[in-house]
């Protein structure tokens, strides 16, 4: 088989497939093998990407090696009003989740150790212009990388374990919306760097025989905290009413506190053939601690700020635990070509009523499909696609007055991503 | 491994646009017009219908009247071209003037009328009404809205004639020369045979229960035998050719920040709290035939009075509903040497005897009755709307048409308040967005509002699937920039 007919066949796969993201903003993107599986690696020993889904795999791989990917996700969000009315749509963007992994062990050596930088959180919505929701939300783009020296340690020749250090390395929030002002809509911007935190992630891999491995991992909550963000205003008065209206807009700095929640999983891997994989986790996020979004707001001189008249903000969250189910498999074609497949379902983390524009998360169905080329003995090309299908999801303004969602948009939500993702792998 | 995201991401957003060119797309039953046909569409009605808000009908307010909104969402069903009889944009865009904000003493807002572009013109025969420039496109009129106009006129004949003894100006500049005697009902008559209507509203009651609320009491209310009897008169003339069509009940005025504003009970509480001054005693113990020696009578204060509808004078109670303009006539000196209290004060002693109570009551200096609506005007009012609605509804049944009960809706409004897409609303004044600078009238966000809730109704009744709109596209109370 051809380069040429390979990718030929590729394309065709890739073109009728599908593979994703996770519950809430979660990104479940940590390894670019992992990604054409299902998302799939808690159980299994694939490579460098356990650092991310399950340290104490690391010791088992056999390489050393380096490997980073990237992954290009394109969401397109639907919306239509309870009322009626043309269908909003997202303004297109792209947000490239990435992934680096280094990790080094002597050879015949009992343990291994390496550092991975991932992006387990992250979400990037920018809505149309004048959307139905221009007062909940406009924009909003999170960040986050991890950072994780990793230790891994074989106690015997099945069992090993592993933990990571994770560093919240870099987090950001921005998030707009429209005022609205008796003078007409105004705008608030409000910007921030997370403070570095830190976590970590520890994993028990247990390969009794070649054909079957378990594994379990934990990684930890983080909480991103953002101190002496900014916020910028536009659209406020200048004239007549500036007095009085701007009086009730004087903070220029907030402060907020996003959890990052922790996630544990378990995982099991099946090798029936030497050419064949197959690997099954489940993961539950621990979503529950996200119970609402909290906004103090400040100024710079003097103290006290206030945002629409008031110097704090609450809006309700009540997230619950969200589970996830993975399936995926392997296929050796020969020593130079892997194929992949696989499948997930997410359960959403945002209970009824409760959908938010920054967030319209509802139950995911999710195919994935992969492929990896061995170029030389060293070097490898990764590739993956994920396709991820969010249930349509209608709320209505009742719904939200019996819960006390009033700061969100009742209506429906329809939400499609694809995430075609790259990476190449070194070992050595 | 920056570069390698660099170089790989433009690849990959190629790959992924080809794939992911797809929007998914929400899938809802489509617009539809059901069983009702919206291809013309006419609006009868008063000062609500015509769009009249901050105590004025202007262009703008004529733009987002809810029969323009209606037609606008008609036109996405199979409803056809809706024409209003505009004020002329050029000169005569505010049209009769209205309340502005010109802008804020002590954050409060201080009021101004607008006076520029009016679409006032000589020749008015009546005192005190001003001539309004006719309407340029009256032989295609859709809406039928005339500010002011009661069931109880639809057949008054000459009810826009321009003539000493008083007309209605709205109604004026919607006739020609060879209607100008025309009765409204004559008016409707004369529109439907012209446009042949698939669709109309109707909503018209008002006023036959706001002039008396508004007047505190003083006008009357209209019976609800000739309501009955005119009503259904001018319903018969919309649906004779077969239109479907949608009543609207009276909304109860209790609830409009022209009586909620002015709290009643701070009123007394404030007028309670102040403290007699000495110089005023002498003049009290005279009222009272005490000698000027001895004390005054123990637990003596100021109390806060009114004037019922009855002629009665008598204590204010937090029942009573103080008028927005009262606000300014309360507190106001007398110029009468002999009366002593400002305008809306008198004493009480709690726990009195009655004719002790009387008297004090006799000698304060009650506030006119055109400024308040006692507790047994508030119940009048409200159960002859009650019964008004009733013929209303009835009429709807009896003829299979939709009802938008305005009353009810209003009642929660004025209960809970109105979040629309996460912005919130009420019926307060000023800052609850949905009521105009009049206190009666709704802001154009106000009469979005009463539009969706009119398609709500349409859309139940007759099986359409007719969109809302954004209610919060459309401004409140315009604050100067």
């Amino acid at each position: 088989m051809t380069v040429k007919t390979l990718l030929l066949a590729g394309g065709a796969l890739l073109a009728s497939a599908s593979a994703a993201s996770a519950s809430g903003f979660q990104v479940n993107l940590g390894g670019q093998k992992n990604v054409g599986m299902g998302g799939v690696g808690v159980g299994l020993s694939l490579d460098q990407a356990a650092m991310f889904y399950n340290p104490g795999a690391l010791a088992m791989v056999r390489d050393n090696g380096v490997q980073v990917g990237v992954n290009a996700a394109m969401a397109r969000i639907s919306f239509r009003s309870e009322n009626g009315g043309d269908q909003r749509a997202l303004q297109n963007s792209v947000v490239t989740p990435f992934n680096f992994y280094a990790g080094f062990g002597p050879k015949d050596a009992k343990y291994k150790f390496g550092v991975a930088v991932y992006t387990p959180y992250g979400n990037k919505v920018k809505y149309a212009d004048g959307w139905e929701g221009r007062y909940a939300l406009t924009e909003i783009n999170l960040q986050s990388i991890y950072v994780q020296p990793t230790f891994s340690y074989a106690i015997t020749p099945q069992l090993s374990v592993g933990a990571g250090l994770m560093i919240l390395a870099y987090g950001s929030v921005n998030l707009q919306k429209d005022l609205p002002l008796p003078t007409g809509p105004g705008h608030i911007e409000l910007d921030g760097k997370a403070k570095t935190q830190f976590g970590y992630n520890a994993g028990v891999f247990f390969k009794p025989s070649d054909k079957l491995s378990v594994g379990v991992s934990y990684r930890s909550q983080i909480n991103a905290d953002v101190e002496n963000g900014k916020i910028t205003y536009t659209g406020l008065p200048t004239g007549a009413s500036a007095a009085l209206i701007n009086s009730q807009f004087t903070a220029n700095k907030f402060a907020a506190t996003l959890p990052l929640p922790a996630v544990a999983s378990l995982g099991i891997g099946i090798m029936p053939t030497d050419k064949l994989t197959l690997g099954f986790d489940a993961a539950l996020t621990f979503w529950s601690k996200y119970r609402t979004l909290d906004f103090a707001f400040s100024s710079d001189n003097g103290g006290t700020g206030l945002v629409g008249n008031r110097p704090t903000s609450t809006s309700v969250r009540n997230y619950q635990d969200a589970l996830a189910f993975r399936v995926g498999g392997q296929y050796l074609v020969s020593d130079k070509l892997a194929v992949r497949a696989g499948a997930s379902y997410d359960f959403s983390a945002v209970r009824d009523g409760y959908v938010s524009p920054e967030t319209p998360d509802a139950n995911r169905a999710i195919g994935t499909l992969g492929l990896s080329y061995q170029v030389t003995d060293h070097l490898g090309v990764d590739a993956s696609f994920l396709f991820e299908a969010l249930m349509q999801r209608s709320q209505s303004q009742q719904d939200l007055l019996n819960v006390g969602t009033t700061d969100r948009v009742a209506g429906t939500f329809r939400t499609n991503a694809y995430i075609p993702g790259i990476g190449l792998h070194y070992k050595f | 491994m920056k570069l390698f995201i660099k170089r790989s991401a433009p690849v990959l957003g190629l790959l992924g646009l080809g794939l992911a060119g797809c929007q998914p797309n929400i899938d809802e039953p489509k617009a539809s017009a059901g069983q009702a046909n919206f291809a013309t569409y006419i609006a009868v009605g008063n000062s609500l219908t015509a769009g009249y808000s901050d105590n004025g009908l202007y262009l703008e307010g004529q733009q987002n009247s809810y029969p323009s909104i209606l037609a606008q969402q008609f036109a996405k069903v199979g409803g056809g071209p809706f024409v209003q009889p505009l004020f002329d944009g050029a000169n005569q865009s505010n049209g009769s003037g209205y309340l502005k904000i010109a802008g804020f003493v002590n954050g409060s807002p201080s009021l101004a009328l607008e006076t520029s572009s009016l679409a006032v013109i000589s020749g008015s025969q009546a005192a005190g009404t001003n001539l309004l420039a006719k309407a340029t496109a009256s032989a295609q009129n859709q809406n039928l809205g005339v500010p002011g106009i009661r069931v109880a006129d639809v057949q008054t004949a000459g009810y826009g004639f321009n003539n000493p003894a008083g007309f209605n100006n709205y109604f004026e500049r919607l006739l020609g020369s060879a209607n100008a005697t025309a009765s409204y009902q004559q008016y409707v008559q004369e529109r439907v045979n012209t446009l042949k209507p698939t669709f109309f509203t109707n909503w018209l009651g008002n006023n036959d229960v706001l002039g008396y609320a508004t007047s505190g009491g003083v006008a009357p209310m209209t019976t609800e035998a000739e309501f009955t009897l005119k009503y259904n008169a001018i319903t018969d003339v919309l649906t004779a050719g077969g239109a479907k069509g949608l009543l609207a009940t009276i909304p109860n005025v209790a609830n409009v920040p022209l009586f909620t504003t002015v709290p009643t009970a701070a009123v007394i509480a404030q007028i309670n709290a102040t403290p007699i001054p000495a110089t005023l005693e002498p003049t009290i113990k005279a009222a009272l035939g005490l000698p000027q020696t001895s004390p005054l009578p123990a637990g003596l204060r100021f109390g806060f009075y009114i004037t019922t509808g009855a002629g009665v004078k008598r204590l204010a109670t937090p029942s009573d509903l103080l008028l927005l303009t009262a606000q300014a006539a309360i507190n106001v000196p007398s110029t009468n040497p002999m009366q002593p209290f400002p305008s809306g004060v008198g004493l009480e002693i709690p726990g009195a005897p009655a004719a002790t109570v009387t008297a004090l009551a006799a000698s304060s200096n009650a506030l006119a009755t055109n400024f308040v609506l006692d507790q047994a005007e508030v119940a009048a009012v409200q159960t002859r709307t009650a019964a008004l609605n009733a013929v209303i509804t009835t009429t709807a049944n009896q003829k299979g048409l939709a009802v938008f009960d305005s009353n009810t809706f209003f009642n929660g409004v004025a209960t809970n308040g109105l979040v629309i897409n996460a912005v919130n609303n009420s019926a307060a004044f000023v800052t609850g967005n949905l009521f105009s600078l009049d206190g009666v009238h709704p802001t154009p966000r106000g009469y979005a509002v009463v539009a969706n809730e009119m398609i709500r109704a349409i859309n139940a009744k007759y099986g359409s699937a007719v969109p809302g709109v954004d209610a919060t596209q459309y401004r409140g109370v315009k604050f100067p920039q």
